[in-house]
């Protein structure tokens, strides 16, 4: 298929003649979360076809990993969904754990743990700031959104001394230790968080135009929605409460209570609605972390000064912000994984896209664009 | 206070031997050799037998394997080009992965785009990544890279070098080498 279809026309009932036109969005495109292209094909305003094109922005991740060791890669995965640098970095060094058979330290755990489930916050902010402007609040919902990302990006520049792109984290713990007034500044910060989402909650949910424009559009069933790959929120969306997080726990999650938000029939306000909700339960979590956290190591002190491994294949996935991210890694000797692989759950949900688009309202093509929350980092590696 | 947790109750740990048994009580056909990595069961099995393998182990009920998670290629050099999938039952929770050995000289396998829509965009990747020739697929573009590119950047054979210095449009700095 080429990239502009041949025209075709129809000719319907009552004789009236219709032909397709294509309709290019992106790569440099507000509605598009990022260097990403869509050609649709409409009859009228119908979408009869989408073809994405992706790569845009695809950096060579793997390559990359593969020719630096095993310290000096972590600066690219941080870059792979950089609206929540430490999700990856968690996977990645996760990953290294279980070639190398690094224990990390108790205190380590829950650091990582809260901080990676503050970037969930802050990416599904970035979402709700974003849907909102899809779905046509324009700035309203993205400055609101703003405002508490900007907070929280605060607090991880005075814990790691960096906002977007921290690297953080270390194979067998965390780089250093939480500055002193860690508790009531995180505690401050939840505080504001819980008040920023209730703000978009009734921004948002408060408002029928949006709640009537997004209710029952492209809904997804759970049977398909598996056979396409998807995960995450989208998935959960569909009914089904399967996180990575309690499905196979990893670190610290199986000591802390949470709840799967799910919705019932996987269309757009659902997917909304359980990222609203799962953004409740990241911030009972750290609260939770803040109580159970003790004094002690933040890095392994037996870590050798070069890192090699001899021997060891693994797939380690955890629940990213957008979905399963899985970290495929071979080792076979050397200072350098021969082989990384990374499962982006924004490539594997952005891959669904066809099918969900076609038969809706370009319009609403940009909604359910915008419902999947793709990182384009993330999508081309 | 260096303490350890706890080892983490993995869901694929423990029935692992009897999914592997439930494997060949189900589909004794299909010659597969049996592994452990550190996460997951693997099953090493014939390019051949990978459809038969991988059609049965989504059809048959105490299977279920409904979820294809991940596509994998390996550059093993001399050995050839290996594919590793990742699979996952959300039925009965348990995963695995099988690994293709392609011979050196013929990187072909069939798609599993009939069973899973989800191994398209894998697929796709793994074949401009690799060179790997997967026989069936409906649509095998590029998918990241330009689509007239033919190149296989992740061959182990590939360069660390800019794609325009390797095509001779640019030239790279003197004496820089990455």
């Amino acid at each position: 298929m080429s990239i502009w279809p041949e025209e075709r026309t129809y000719t319907h009932a009552d004789g009236f003649e219709t032909v397709d036109m294509t309709i290019n969005i992106g790569p440099q495109h507000p509605a598009t979360h990022g260097v990403f292209r869509m050609v649709l094909t409409v009859d009228g305003e119908m979408v009869v076809d989408c073809e994405p094109y992706i790569g845009y922005l695809h950096r060579g991740l793997e390559k990359l990993t593969e020719n630096n060791d095993y310290r000096q890669a972590m600066g690219f995965w941080d870059r792979t969904d950089y609206l929540a640098g430490m999700a990856c970095e968690g996977a990645y060094c996760m990953a290294v754990e279980k070639l190398a058979g690094i224990e990390v330290p108790e205190r380590a755990e829950y650091i990582r743990v809260m901080l990676m489930e503050l970037s969930r916050i802050n990416s599904h902010f970035m979402f709700l700031g974003a849907f909102g402007a899809d779905v046509g609040s324009f700035g309203t919902s993205f400055v609101y959104a703003w405002r508490e990302r900007e907070r929280i990006y605060d607090l991880f520049e005075e814990v790691t001394g960096d906002r977007m792109f921290p690297t953080y984290f270390r194979p067998g713990g965390v780089a250093m230790d939480l500055p002193e007034n860690f508790e009531p500044r995180v505690r401050w910060l939840l505080g504001s968080i819980r008040q920023g989402i209730e703000d978009l909650d009734r921004l948002l949910t408060g408002n029928e135009i949006f709640v009537e424009r997004c209710t029952g559009l492209s809904p997804l069933a759970t049977d398909r929605a598996i056979n396409m790959g998807v995960t995450g929120p989208v998935l959960r969306a569909t009914g089904l409460p399967w996180d990575l997080r309690k499905a196979e726990p990893y670190s610290i999650y199986p000591r802390i209570a949470f709840d799967i938000p799910t919705g019932r029939q996987g269309d757009i306000f659902d997917r909304y609605f359980v990222r609203l909700a799962e953004m409740y339960q990241s911030a009972r979590i750290v609260e939770q972390c803040l109580e159970q956290i003790e004094p002690g190591l933040v890095l392994n002190p037996k870590l050798p000064k070069n890192l090699r491994i001899d021997n060891g294949e693994c797939y380690v996935r955890n629940e990213g912000t957008k979905g399963e991210y899985g970290v495929y890694a071979l080792a076979r000797g050397g200072n350098k994984p021969y082989r990384m692989k990374l499962r982006s759950p924004s490539f594997c949900n952005l891959a669904g896209l066809r099918e969900m688009v076609v038969g809706n309202y370009v319009a609403d093509a940009i909604i359910i664009l915008g419902s999947l929350d793709i990182v384009l980092g993330e999508v081309d590696k | 206070m260096s303490s350890t947790l706890p080892p983490v109750p993995a869901a694929s740990q423990s029935p692992a031997e009897t999914i592997v048994e439930a494997i060949r009580r189900n589909l004794p056909h299909v010659p597969f050799a049996e592994g452990q990595t550190a996460t997951d069961t693997d099953l090493a099995v014939a390019p051949e037998h990978l459809l038969a393998l991988v059609t049965g182990l989504k059809t048959r009920k105490e299977l279920a394997f409904d979820f294809l998670r991940n596509i994998a290629g390996v550059d093993m050099e001399a050995e050839g080009l290996v594919c590793k999938y990742q699979l996952y039952s959300f039925k009965h929770g348990h995963a695995l992965q099988i690994t293709v050995a392609c011979p050196p000289d013929n990187p072909r396998l069939p798609s599993l785009t009939g069973l899973y829509a989800a191994a398209d965009w894998h697929e796709r990747e793994a074949a401009e990544m690799f060179g790997l020739i997967f026989e069936g697929h409906p649509n095998p573009k590029n998918l990241l890279l330009e689509e007239d590119l033919r190149i296989h950047p992740l061959l182990k054979a590939h360069p660390l070098q800019k794609v325009e210095i390797l095509q001779g449009i640019e030239e790279g700095p003197p004496g820089f080498k990455f």
